[in-house]
C-alpha cells in the first residue's frame, strides 16, 4: 500500500509572486482568446445560399429559383437578393402613379414572371411561349409555381431598392411574397459574408 | 405510410415534395418516393446526407422509375 504523505511544506508569500505573475498572463490571453472566438462566431459562414438576381431573362430566372427551392428543401436558409432587371420577375400588374421616366420604364420593362424573355432563342417573344409549352410537357415547374414553392419553403426575398428608385418600381407594384424585404449594399455584404455560397445569376 | 409520386416531375421537384412529405411525417417513420427524374439518385442521396434522413432504399423499377424509401432522423 501506498503511503501518501502530508505536504507540510507551507510556502513563503515570495515563492508565489511568479506563480501569480504566470497565472495573470495566462487569464489575459484566455480573455483575448475568448472575445477573438466572440467576433469569429459573429462573422462565421452559416449553412445558407445567397443568391444575387440580377437577369430578368425567364432562363436564369429558373436557374436561380431551381437552385433557391433545392437548397431550401435541403435545409439550408436561402437568400435572394434582386437587383436591376432582376426585379422585374417579381412586378405584378398595378395602377400605381409614376413620374415621367418610371412611366416609360414601367411600359418598357416586362411586368412579371409570365413575361420575362429568353437570353438565348427570344424570337420576339415566340421563344418564351415555347419554353412554357415545353415545360409544362416535360414537368418542370413554371417560374409562378417555383416562386409559391419558394414562399412555401421560407425562401427570403429582398429587394434593391436602389434598382426600385431606378427603374421607378413602387413597393405596391410587387408580388405578393411573405416577409419580403427591401435593402441596400450593406445588408447584402453581411448575408453573403456569413453564407457559404453566394451565386450572381 | 406516405407515398409521393413524383413521375414525370423534374428538378428540384422530386426534392421538394420529399422534403415536404418527410416533415408531415413522425421521427422514425418512412416515406416511400417514386420519381423518374435521371438526376434524382444523387439528388437523393445528397439530400440525406445533408438533411441526416436515412434512405433506408433506392431501387429501379422495372419500367425505368426509381423507388426510394427514407426514414426520418
Amino acid at each position: 500500500m501506498l503511503a501518501i504523505e502530508k505536504d507540510t511544506h507551507q510556502p513563503a508569500p515570495d515563492d508565489l509572486a511568479p506563480i501569480r505573475r504566470v497565472l495573470d498572463e495566462h487569464r489575459a490571453a484566455l480573455e483575448g482568446l475568448a472575445s477573438r472566438v466572440d467576433r469569429l462566431a459573429q462573422t462565421a459562414a452559416e449553412d445558407r445560399l445567397s443568391l444575387v438576381v440580377f437577369s430578368g431573362d425567364l432562363d436564369r430566372q429558373l436557374a436561380a429559383f431551381v437552385m433557391a427551392t433545392g437548397a431550401a428543401a435541403s435545409g439550408m436558409h436561402v437568400s435572394m437578393f434582386f437587383t436591376f432587371w432582376g426585379t422585374t420577375a417579381l412586378r405584378r400588374r398595378a395602377r400605381v402613379k409614376k413620374d415621367l421616366w418610371g412611366r416609360m420604364f414601367g411600359s418598357l420593362l416586362p411586368r412579371g414572371a409570365s413575361q420575362l424573355p429568353l437570353s438565348q432563342l427570344n424570337l420576339g417573344g415566340i421563344g418564351p411561349a415555347m419554353m412554357r409549352h415545353l415545360m409544362r410537357r416535360k414537368g418542370v415547374c413554371s417560374l409562378e409555381e417555383l416562386i409559391a414553392t419558394a414562399a412555401e419553403l421560407d425562401v427570403n426575398i429582398n429587394v434593391c431598392t436602389m434598382s426600385m428608385d431606378l427603374m421607378g418600381l413602387e413597393r405596391d407594384e410587387l408580388i405578393e411574397y411573405p416577409n419580403l424585404g427591401y435593402c441596400g449594399a450593406a445588408s447584402f455584404v453581411d448575408i453573403a459574408a456569413r453564407s457559404r455560397t453566394t451565386l450572381f445569376v | 405510410m406516405t407515398t409521393v409520386d413524383a413521375r414525370g416531375k423534374s428538378c428540384p421537384l422530386p426534392i421538394v415534395l420529399l422534403a415536404k412529405a418527410v416533415r408531415t411525417v413522425d421521427v422514425g417513420e418512412t416515406v416511400t418516393i417514386r420519381a423518374d427524374d435521371r438526376a434524382f439518385p444523387p439528388d437523393l442521396e445528397a439530400w440525406c446526407q445533408r438533411t441526416g434522413n436515412q434512405l433506408v432504399s433506392l431501387d429501379r423499377s422495372a419500367a425505368g422509375h426509381f423507388d426510394a424509401v427514407v426514414r426520418r432522423s
